[in-house]
C-alpha cells in the first residue's frame, strides 16, 4: 500500500500462560485513527505494547514507513505511547515533564520553550507549566500526557485506554479534542479501548478483536451495519438475538417496527415500557425470546404490559 | 456555649485517657534520661557538678579512638548496607526472573535469626579456624590458598560483615516498599520518550524513592551506633565500639563516665532521629495541594 504508515505483518506474541495474539495483520494509513476494540484480555493492549516496543514479539514484523522497528528498544522507536494512568512523572512540573523528551533530543532551550507553550495552547491548558501532576485533575493530566507525546512529533501515537479512568462527561470532551488535534496535525494514531461507543465516535477504522485474533476490520458504519459475526453484532451496539429453526436472527432495536395487534413478521406481548429520557425502550415477549425496540414517548402511550404487538423487521442479519 | 462546654469535656476525656501512657513514658523513659544526663555531669566522689567526664571522653586518647571507631564503623555499615540493599531492591523490583522471585521471598530470613545465634554461626564460618579455613586445608599443601586464614574476626571487618547480615534485609524491605510504589508506566513512559536505564534511575527512580532510602539509612545508623552484642562477641579489644566501652565502664563502676558515654550515644542517635523526622515531615513540593 502506498500510503501505509504502520504495517503489522503476521505478528505473533504469546505469553507464558498461552494468552496473546497470533498472526495479526494490520495496516494503518498516514493520518488515520485506528481503534483496536475488544473486551479485556482480547489482546488489543498486547498489540499496542508490541508496537511501542514494550513487548517482544515471537514472529512477524512491524514496520513504520516500510522500515522494520522490531529490533529497536522503546526509546529508539518513532512511536509515543500514552498509558491508561500515571503517565506523568509526579516529581516534575508540567514544564519539566514536557521538556524531558526534548532535552534528550538535544532541542535548544529557546525552541523547547516555544514548542511547549504552543503545545499547551493546543490542548487548551496554557499557564500550567509550574504545576505538579498531583495538583491537576485526571482529565488535565491525560491532556498533558497526550501533549507531551505529541511534542516529540512521533510517527505513530499509541493510546492505551487513555480516557477510561475519567468520568463520562470529561471522556466525551476529551474524545472530541483528541479527534480535532489528530485531524489538525494529521497524525497517525492507534487507539485501544474496550468502550464501543468511544471506538465508534473516534475512529476512521475499527478493528474488533476476540480472544487474540481479529474478528472484523472496517469503518464504524460498516461494522455497525454489517457485522460479520454474531460476536461483532453482539459487541457493537445493541442487538436482539432470536433462535428460529436452528438459525440465529439478529435485529437491531432501531430496525424493529411495532404496531398494536397481531400479524407482523413476529408477534409478541409487551413486557416492559421504560422511559429513558428522549426515547422509550420497550421490550416484548415472543416465542423466540425477548425483543427490544426504541419508540418515541408519544407512540409509547399506545402500549401497556400484556398488550399484543406486531413486529416487522426492516433489516436483519442471520448467523 | 453548650457546644464549648462539651468540647471542654471531650478534651478532658482525651487527656484522661492519655494520662496513663504519659505517666508510664515519664517514669520509664524521660526520668532515666534526665537522671543519666544529670549523672554524667557529676563528680564521682562528691557528686558535685563537673565537666570532667566529658573532658575525659573527648581528650583521652583511648576514648577518642573509641568514638572515631564507632563513627566510622557505623557510617561504613550504613553506606554499604544502603548501597547493597538499593541494588538488591532494584533487582527484585524490575527483574522478572525466577531467581528474583526466590530471593524476594527469602531475603528477610536473616532478620528472623537471633543476633547471638547468627554471630556464632558467622564465627564458625569466617573464623581463622572456621569452615573457610578447614576447606582450604583440603587443598594440596604448599598451594597459595592452603591453610587460608580469613582474618575477619576481632576487627572492624567482622563487625561490619555481621552488621550487614542484619541490616541488608531490613533496608531492602523499606526500599522495596518504596520501589513497588513506583508504577511501571512511569518507567515505561520515560523509556518511551527516549531515556536510557541510567537516566531513568537518576531522573525517575532515585528522586521518587530517596526519602525512603534516607529513612532506611537513619534506621540502620541508629541501630548500629549503639550496637553491643556483635562488637562484644567479635570486635577487637581496642578500639571498641561505644556500646562495649559503655559496658566496660559500667562494670568497672565508673557510673558517671558510663553516663557520659550513654549521653553521647544518645546524641548520635538523636541526630539520625532528627534526619528521620525531617525527611518524614518535609512535605515534598510535588505533594502539596
Amino acid at each position: 500500500m502506498a500510503n501505509a504508515k504502520l504495517e503489522i505483518i503476521d505478528m505473533t506474541k504469546l505469553y507464558n500462560n498461552g494468552d496473546g495474539v497470533k498472526n495479526i495483520n494490520i495496516t494503518v494509513e498516514k493520518g488515520e485513527l485506528l481503534t483496536l476494540l475488544g473486551p479485556s484480555g482480547c489482546g488489543k493492549t498486547t498489540i499496542l505494547r508490541a508496537i511501542g516496543g514494550f513487548n517482544d514479539i515471537q514472529g512477524g514484523d512491524i514496520r513504520i514507513d516500510g522500515n522494520s522497528i522490531i529490533a529497536l528498544p522503546p526509546e529508539k522507536r518513532p512511536t509515543a505511547m500514552v498509558f491508561q494512568s500515571y503517565n506523568l512523572w509526579p516529581h516534575m512540573t508540567v514544564y519539566d515533564n514536557m521538556e524531558f523528551g526534548l532535552k534528550l533530543r538535544k532541542v535548544p532551550k529557546a525552541e523547547r520553550k516555544a514548542r511547549i507553550s504552543e503545545m499547551l495552547e493546543m490542548v487548551k491548558m496554557p499557564g500550567v507549566e509550574k504545576k505538579y501532576p498531583g495538583q491537576m485533575s485526571g482529565g488535565q493530566q491525560q491532556r498533558i500526557a497526550i501533549a507531551r507525546s505529541l511534542l516529540l512529533r512521533p510517527e505513530v501515537l499509541l493510546l492505551d485506554e487513555p480516557f477510561s479512568a475519567l468520568d463520562a462527561k470529561i471522556r466525551q470532551q476529551m474524545r472530541e479534542e483528541l479527534r480535532k488535534i489528530q485531524t489538525d496535525l494529521n497524525i497517525t494514531v492507534v487507539f485501544v479501548t474496550h468502550d464501543q461507543e468511544e471506538a465508534m465516535a473516534l475512529s476512521d477504522r475499527v478493528i474488533v478483536m476476540n480472544k487474540g485474533s481479529i474478528e472484523q476490520c472496517g469503518s464504524p458504519a460498516e461494522i455497525y451495519d454489517r457485522p460479520v459475526s454474531r460476536y461483532v453484532a453482539d459487541f457493537i451496539g445493541e442487538m436482539n438475538f432470536l433462535q428460529i429453526k436452528g438459525k440465529t436472527l439478529a435485529v437491531r432495536p432501531e430496525y424493529v417496527k411495532v404496531a398494536p395487534g397481531k400479524g407482523g413478521d413476529l408477534d409478541g406481548y409487551v413486557r416492559t415500557v421504560m422511559m429513558l429520557g428522549h426515547y422509550v425502550e420497550m421490550t416484548m415477549d415472543t416465542d423466540y425470546g425477548i425483543v427490544k425496540t426504541f419508540i418515541s414517548e408519544d407512540e409509547s402511550r399506545a402500549y401497556h404490559k400484556g398488550d399484543p404487538v406486531a413486529m416487522t423487521f426492516s433489516k436483519q442479519f442471520e448467523y | 456555649m453548650v457546644n464549648q462546654k462539651s468540647r471542654w469535656k471531650t478534651t478532658l476525656v482525651i487527656v484522661g485517657m492519655l494520662a496513663p501512657a504519659l505517666i508510664v513514658a515519664l517514669g520509664i523513659v524521660i526520668y532515666p534520661i534526665i537522671n543519666t544526663v544529670i549523672k554524667s555531669f557529676q563528680d564521682e566522689a562528691t557528686g558535685a557538678f563537673t565537666l570532667a567526664n566529658y573532658t575525659y571522653l573527648f581528650t583521652n586518647k583511648l576514648s577518642r579512638a573509641h568514638i572515631w571507631y564507632t563513627i566510622w564503623v557505623t557510617f561504613l555499615t550504613m553506606i554499604l548496607a544502603i548501597v547493597i540493599s538499593y541494588l538488591l531492591a532494584l533487582y527484585l523490583r524490575f527483574s522478572e526472573s525466577k531467581a528474583a522471585k526466590v530471593i524476594s521471598s527469602l531475603y528477610l530470613l536473616p532478620r528472623f535469626i537471633p543476633v547471638l545465634v547468627a554471630v556464632y554461626a558467622l564465627k564458625m564460618i569466617i573464623g581463622d579456624s572456621g569452615l573457610i579455613n578447614r576447606l582450604s586445608l583440603l587443598l594440596p599443601e604448599g598451594s597459595p590458598l592452603y591453610d587460608f586464614k580469613p582474618g575477619l574476626l576481632y576487627n572492624a571487618k567482622g563487625i561490619i560483615i555481621a552488621n550487614l547480615w542484619f541490616n541488608i534485609p531490613f533496608a531492602t524491605m523499606i526500599i522495596s516498599a518504596a520501589l513497588s510504589g513506583i508504577s511501571s508506566s512511569i518507567v515505561e513512559s520515560a523509556r518511551d520518550v527516549g531515556a536510557g536505564k541510567l537516566r531513568i534511575f537518576f531522573k525517575m527512580i532515585l528522586p521518587l524513592s530517596i526519602s525512603d532510602v534516607m529513612i532506611a539509612a537513619t534506621f540502620v545508623f541508629m541501630s548500629n551506633v549503639s550496637s553491643f552484642t556483635t562488637p562484644y562477641l567479635i570486635g577487637a579489644n581496642h578500639p571498641m565500639m561505644l556500646g562495649v566501652y559503655l559496658r566496660k565502664q559500667f562494670s568497672s563502676r565508673n557510673y558517671e563516665l558510663a553516663a557520659a558515654v550513654s549521653v553521647l550515644i544518645f546524641l548520635f542517635s538523636s541526630i539520625s532521629a532528627i534526619v528521620y523526622i525531617y525527611t518524614n515531615l518535609k512535605e515534598k513540593e510535588w505533594e502539596k495541594d
